[in-house]
């Protein structure tokens, strides 16, 4: 067959290149498999089957991400992306009941049953319009069966609907459409009868609770009345809560000012008004209800009101044979946030109180205390001086005599962690803030910045002046000789033993250990250590932001200060990298190199570039894209962008020059109409263009992307067109494609593309990968030696693939196999499709999803470049794209090196007294 | 049959326009194939009857049946695994695994599309799958496909079946993501050359003058004639200085082979 030699050729080409070693995975490279903030509503501890005794944690989380964390470790046990919700109530639903063993999703227009212990998808299917509710009917009626419970969907849109889904198959049962134009609020349920909440508007703008209550096996209206006066809801926001599948599902409202709560049992139509209290003269801010989601549990619920510094909680039960709401008891207030959570054991219901310093669990029927832990600090340093607040929580608890024996809190903090606290204790942390970076950039520490700058001194000066400063230098580090000797023995061990040979943050000779400052969307600063990434080196609050606002700040660095950016109109902010603080003033910008200055943005209809260095010009080059095109992205070669060669030596020792401009960019339009992709490679400076490609069939909803560095350029784009797939198409500009010929430029050692315009020579090839790529990098070391990988996220295939630049070498021999010089050069014969060799993954069997960005930094020595790729998901590595050739790699076996010198000398003492004897024998006896 | 180059060299043109390339490119990339043609209309035909002939919706079933070696059971497929078709610009289904190890596409428009299975631990073959739509059904088919060659080059057949279509995929590979570092291996040591000629130097020095001495008296003489007759003979002859190797200046100069493997690299 035809494709033999093919896959052939591809085997010939892995052996080649370098790959993940066993040894290396899970060591150097790190994983943050995040879910994002959990939400109050979507996140519980569910048994996932009924014969399981283990509990796992389960959340929607705000990104749209479902997922099982299993409570003992804080590992993933399975996760899906959905679509993220457009209501502006939820980012989502999501429902379990006990003793089934799915969990039930509902986002965008998909509602989806997940197996709860593998993830594995039972059935799903789509609504006309958004998602609004999902609740499980836990009622039992003629069509209703104990292992798999009905589903109830509300659905709004066009023609908003009540679906009832059958919890095996995921088919309809019935559905009841909503008419009237009233807006569908929530779906709910008691034990015989469904509930639909819908918001009525009036005249005035004001909002009228309608509940519509259908009959549970044929979907019929059964009664229709209308709750709340005219004047009392402003807006749904102030409805706190519509109670499901408990005894008794209660709805409860506030007005805007919060001074009354209304709470109406639903399916009558009376309600019960409290007056909230005052505590002080702090107004209250928030109320939220907690109440259990179980239908044979006790009626009893909790409201929760915090003001600015303060929150405390009220107990109410419900009479469930006279039909009436009563107060049991109050929670005191404490100073500070606190979050409640409900638990279910039996049908006893259990309110729990997380502070920032304790957690109490106590009855809902009485106030006794039954447990009450301390929480240190909530386990939590964040290298300032911040108070750490919980935000929400969830709790599991057994309980043993009336008294709680154990307790399972996972609590959701102001940091953006999400911590598990076993009575009081942390057993695991997963910074899920990190799944909202808007930016994050590598900086140096100040410990190595300042090495490397008197290093600088000493290279920059006469010698005598830069002996002496070595000397002092010297003396200077003598102070840390006493604690290097403590540590040597220690040292020695874990050199001899294999365990660790690098060490921290300050002895960092080989640039591993470099900060990674993230902003997040949340309006924090997150830094990391790339060498150890298990710690958070500081988690700042940068910002305060407006609820429903999020922070898109751009977030660069100048060695140890991080530069904050916050758009237009917005400050730009300085901290130290190291430990976080605020710096005063930001650092003076580098000062621009001499010539011409030239600065291009984009405009509505291009670009657009002006001289910055002459006053008064008038813009110096305009690009315009052809008609109906539109700007897809622009990629501008990297500042930093060392490049060890001018030139690529051939086989037979002559060179082909390089076209090495700094300033060239990368644009790709698409145009919609006609299913067209553009590429085009500018001279940013003269606006010139270098090298231009158009697509056709392309299939503009498939990410494309590029990348520019060196004299190259890479994009993919997927193509509908024979053949169809996935095309990954790699350009090299040449000054001549005549060898030792520098073309128009000779041998000038300086030009300007402003007056001059030497024209590259542009090499192309496509090539056939297996998957669309969203994102490429390329690898970067110090002084451009190394070659470069290229690397690719791969969002179908959740990886990172680190492809070597000579499988892309568009130099390679087409339809003929290569000369000799050119095998002598590593070029193999052309073939149109790279097959994804697994070994290429850099992230090998983990998954890595919603990756957006992939960051590359050199490390200290030339082999080796960090990679650090973030989106959703954190995940950073280093590569050796040319294998770690100046530095020990793991293979180094220390012990076997000392023992052969052991043995060698050993060998040697032994064998002396034998060659002495031979030399004294060859010169006395004569035989 | 495979693809023409798809390399070509390009001068540059400093106009903004679209730049005539020359060189050879897709050998199809200019003209659309015909039954893609069809296809796309059969697309926007299928787009704008949708809403009135939903019940003739193609529905497509991909099962993981048990295939050892591979995958000897396909429930251990992680819930990542997900399937991809593929069709015309625009039109994509993406279907996560469900738990009875299939894939269920329950509605499919009239198209050419290309299936790709994303596993963790398992390498599919991509498929082609055909969607056409007759007077009263619809027709789906499905072959293996092969990557850069071209859509009409179909490999063996999976199937055909009326609105209702099962095809059975099997993983073809399962994926190695490690490199296995060469280890130390006692064997391997001894077998490379510079420890196979030492041992035999060893075995020279102690064992070549025992067989002097139990040889014959008058073979010895024999041979102590032929020696000293020889052009090499004395003390600089070989067999002298074979007797003479200084084994603990040799292994001083010669390191210890084979045996470290980073040697000449320096901890900086």
């Amino acid at each position: 067959m035809m494709r033999i030699p093919l896959i052939a050729a591809a085997c010939l080409l892995l052996k080649t290149t370098s790959a993940v070693f066993a040894d290396e995975a899970y060591n150097v490279d790190y994983h943050y498999a995040l879910l994002g903030q959990p939400q109050q509503d979507t996140t519980f501890f569910h048994r996932p089957s009924t014969n399981s005794k283990a509990s796992l944690l389960y959340t929607l989380s705000e990104k749209g991400v479902v997922g099982a964390v299993n409570p003992r470790d804080g590992e993933i046990v399975w996760r899906h992306a959905l679509a993220q919700n457009v209501t502006e109530r939820s980012n989502g639903f999501l429902r379990a009941a006990d003793g089934q063993d799915v969990v039930v999703s509902g986002s965008g227009s998909r509602v989806a049953a997940w197996t709860a212990a593998d993830g594995r998808l039972a059935w799903d299917m789509n609504t006309d319009g958004p998602v609004e509710d999902v609740e499980i009917l836990e009622l039992s009626d003629k069509l209703a069966s104990a292992g798999n419970k009905d589903v109830l969907v509300l659905s709004s849109g066009d023609s908003p609907a009540v679906q009832r889904i059958d919890g095996a198959s995921g088919t309809k049962r019935w559905q009841f459409k909503v008419e009237g134009g009233d807006l569908p609020y929530q779906v709910s349920a008691s034990s015989t009868e469904v509930f639909v909440i819908l918001l009525h508007k009036t005249m005035l703008g004001y909002y009228k609770i309608r509940v519509v209550s259908l009959d549970s096996v044929d979907g019929h209206k059964t009664d229709e009345y209308t709750l709340s006066s005219d004047s009392e809801l402003a807006t749904a926001e102030t409805i706190l809560s519509v109670g499901a599948n408990s005894a008794s599902p209660i709805i409860a409202w506030t007005d805007a000012a919060y001074t009354t709560l209304k709470v109406n049992i639903i399916g009558t139509k009376s309600t019960s008004s409290f007056n909230i209290e005052k505590h002080d003269d702090r107004a209250v801010e928030k109320i939220s209800i907690q109440a259990p989601y179980h239908t044979n549990s006790l009626a009893h619920f909790l409201v929760h009101y915090e003001t600015a510094n303060s929150h405390w909680a009220d107990v109410f039960h419900i009479n469930l044979s006279k039909n009436k709401i009563e107060k049991a008891y109050s929670l005191p207030k404490v100073a500070g946030k606190g979050a409640f959570s409900t638990s279910v054991s039996d049908a006893n219901v259990y309110f729990t109180r997380i502070t920032e310093d304790e957690i109490t669990t106590t009855s809902s029927s009485s106030h006794g205390i039954l447990g009450r832990w301390k929480a240190q600090g909530l386990g939590i340093d964040s290298g300032t001086s911040e108070v750490i607040t919980p935000t929400h929580a969830v709790s599991e608890l057994s309980i043993k005599n009336d008294a709680v024996s154990a307790i399972r809190t996972a609590v959701s903090l102001s940091t953006g962690d999400w911590m598990l606290l076993r009575d009081g204790s942390p057993v695991w942390n997963r910074p899920e803030a990190l799944a909202d970076i808007s930016s994050a950039t590598f900086a140096t520490s100040s410990a190595i910045e300042e090495l490397e700058q008197e290093l600088e001194v000493e290279a920059h000066s006469n010698a005598v002046a830069a002996y002496v400063h070595r000397m002092k230098r010297h003396i200077e580090e003598l102070k840390y000789l006493p604690r290097m000797l403590m540590s040597l023995p220690q040292r020695f061990m874990r050199g001899f033993l294999g365990t660790s040979s690098e060490g921290g943050m300050a002895k960092d000779a080989f640039g591993f250990h470099q900060i990674l400052a993230c902003a997040t969307a949340s309006g924090r600063l997150i830094a990391l250590d790339a060498g150890s990434p298990d710690r958070v080196l500081w988690n700042r609050q940068a910002t305060t932001l407006q609820a429903g606002k999020t922070w898109r700040p751009q977030l660069t660095s100048q060695a140890d200060v991080l530069i904050l950016h916050q758009g237009q109109g917005g400050q730009q902010l300085a901290f130290n990298a190291t430990n976080g603080h605020l710096l005063l003033a930001p650092p003076p910008r580098e000062a621009a190199t001499t010539g011409p200055n030239v600065q291009y943005t984009m405009t509505d209809d291009g670009l657009e570039a002006k001289r910055l260095d002459v006053e008064n010009a008038g813009s110096l080059w305009h690009f315009t894209p052809s008609s109906q095109d539109r700007i897809h992205s622009l990629v501008p070669r990297p500042v930093n962008d060392p490049v060890a060669n001018i030139g690529k030596v051939l086989g037979d020792r002559r060179v082909l020059y390089k076209y090495l401009n700094p300033n060239v960019a990368l644009l790709a339009t698409t145009n919609d109409a006609s299913k067209t992709a553009s590429v085009y490679v500018l001279d940013t400076l003269s606006g010139a263009i270098l090298h231009s490609t158009t697509h056709t069939s392309v299939d503009l909803a498939d990410p494309i992307s590029s990348i520019m560095s060196e004299n190259w350029f890479a994009y993919t784009l997927t193509t509908s067109a024979d053949p169809r797939g996935h095309l990954l198409i790699v350009g090299e500009l040449f000054e001549s494609l005549i060898p030792n010929d520098r073309g128009s430029l000779q041998s000038a050692a300086n030009f300007s593309t402003l007056e001059t315009s030497p024209e590259p020579f542009a090499l192309t090839a496509t090539y056939q990968i297996p998957e669309s790529v969203s994102k490429l990098a390329v690898t970067r070391t110090k002084q451009g030696i190394t070659s470069r990988h290229l690397l690719a996220y791969t969002p179908a295939s959740d990886g990172i693939v680190s492809i070597p630049y000579s499988i892309l070498d568009p130099r390679r021999p087409v339809n003929r196999d290569p000369t000799k010089d050119e095998l002598a050069e590593g070029l193999v014969r052309y073939a149109p499709v790279i097959e994804f060799d697994p070994r290429w993954y850099l992230n090998h069997a983990r998954s890595v999803i919603g990756i957006n960005e992939v960051l590359t930094s050199p490390a200290f020595i030339e082999s080796t470049s960090l990679v650090f790729a973030y989106g959703h998901d954190i995940f950073g590595t280093r590569v050796g794209p040319s294998g770690s050739f100046d530095v020990l790699g793991r293979d180094f076996n220390k012990f076997q090196m000392l023992a052969t010198v052991v043995g060698l000398a050993a060998a040697t003492v032994g064998v002396a007294p034998l060659v002495m004897r031979k030399g004294v024998d060859a010169r006395w006896r004569f035989t | 049959m495979l693809l023409e180059l798809v390399s070509g060299i390009f001068r540059s043109r400093s106009q903004p326009a679209f730049v005539v390339l020359r060189g050879a490119r897709y050998q199809h990339n200019n003209k659309l194939p015909d039954d893609f043609k069809i296809t796309m209309l059969l697309t926007l035909l299928s787009s704008l009857l949708l809403s009135a002939v939903s019940a003739s919706a193609a529905r497509l079933t991909i099962s993981i049946p048990p295939s050892p070696p591979q995958l000897p059971n396909p429930a251990t497929l992680t819930s990542s695994t997900h399937a991809v078709l593929l069709g015309p610009p625009g039109v994509r289904y993406d279907v996560p695994l469900r738990r009875d190890n299939i894939f269920l596409f329950p509605d499919i428009d009239a198209a050419s599309y290309l299936l790709t299975i994303h596993s963790r631990d398992h390498q599919f073959p991509p498929l082609r799958v055909d969607v056409e739509k007759t007077d009263s059904a619809q027709t789906i088919s499905a072959w293996q496909t092969f990557r850069g060659n071209e859509w009409s080059n179909k490999g063996p057949s999976y199937g055909s079946a009326q609105n209702e279509a099962t095809f059975e995929v099997r993983p073809f590979a399962q994926k190695e993501f490690y490199m296995e570092r060469g280890g130390f291996n006692i064997l391997s040591f001894l077998k490379s050359p510079m420890i196979l000629m030492s041992l035999v130097s060893v075995v020279m020095i102690f064992g070549l003058p025992k067989m002097m001495e139990n040889m014959d008296p008058e073979m010895k003489a024999e041979m102590e004639q032929m020696s000293s007759k020889g052009p090499i003979s004395g003390s600089e002859g070989a067999a002298s200085q074979i007797q003479n190797f200084d084994l603990a200046g040799w292994m001083a100069g010669s390191g210890g082979g084979g045996a470290s493997g980073g040697s000449g690299s320096k901890k900086r």
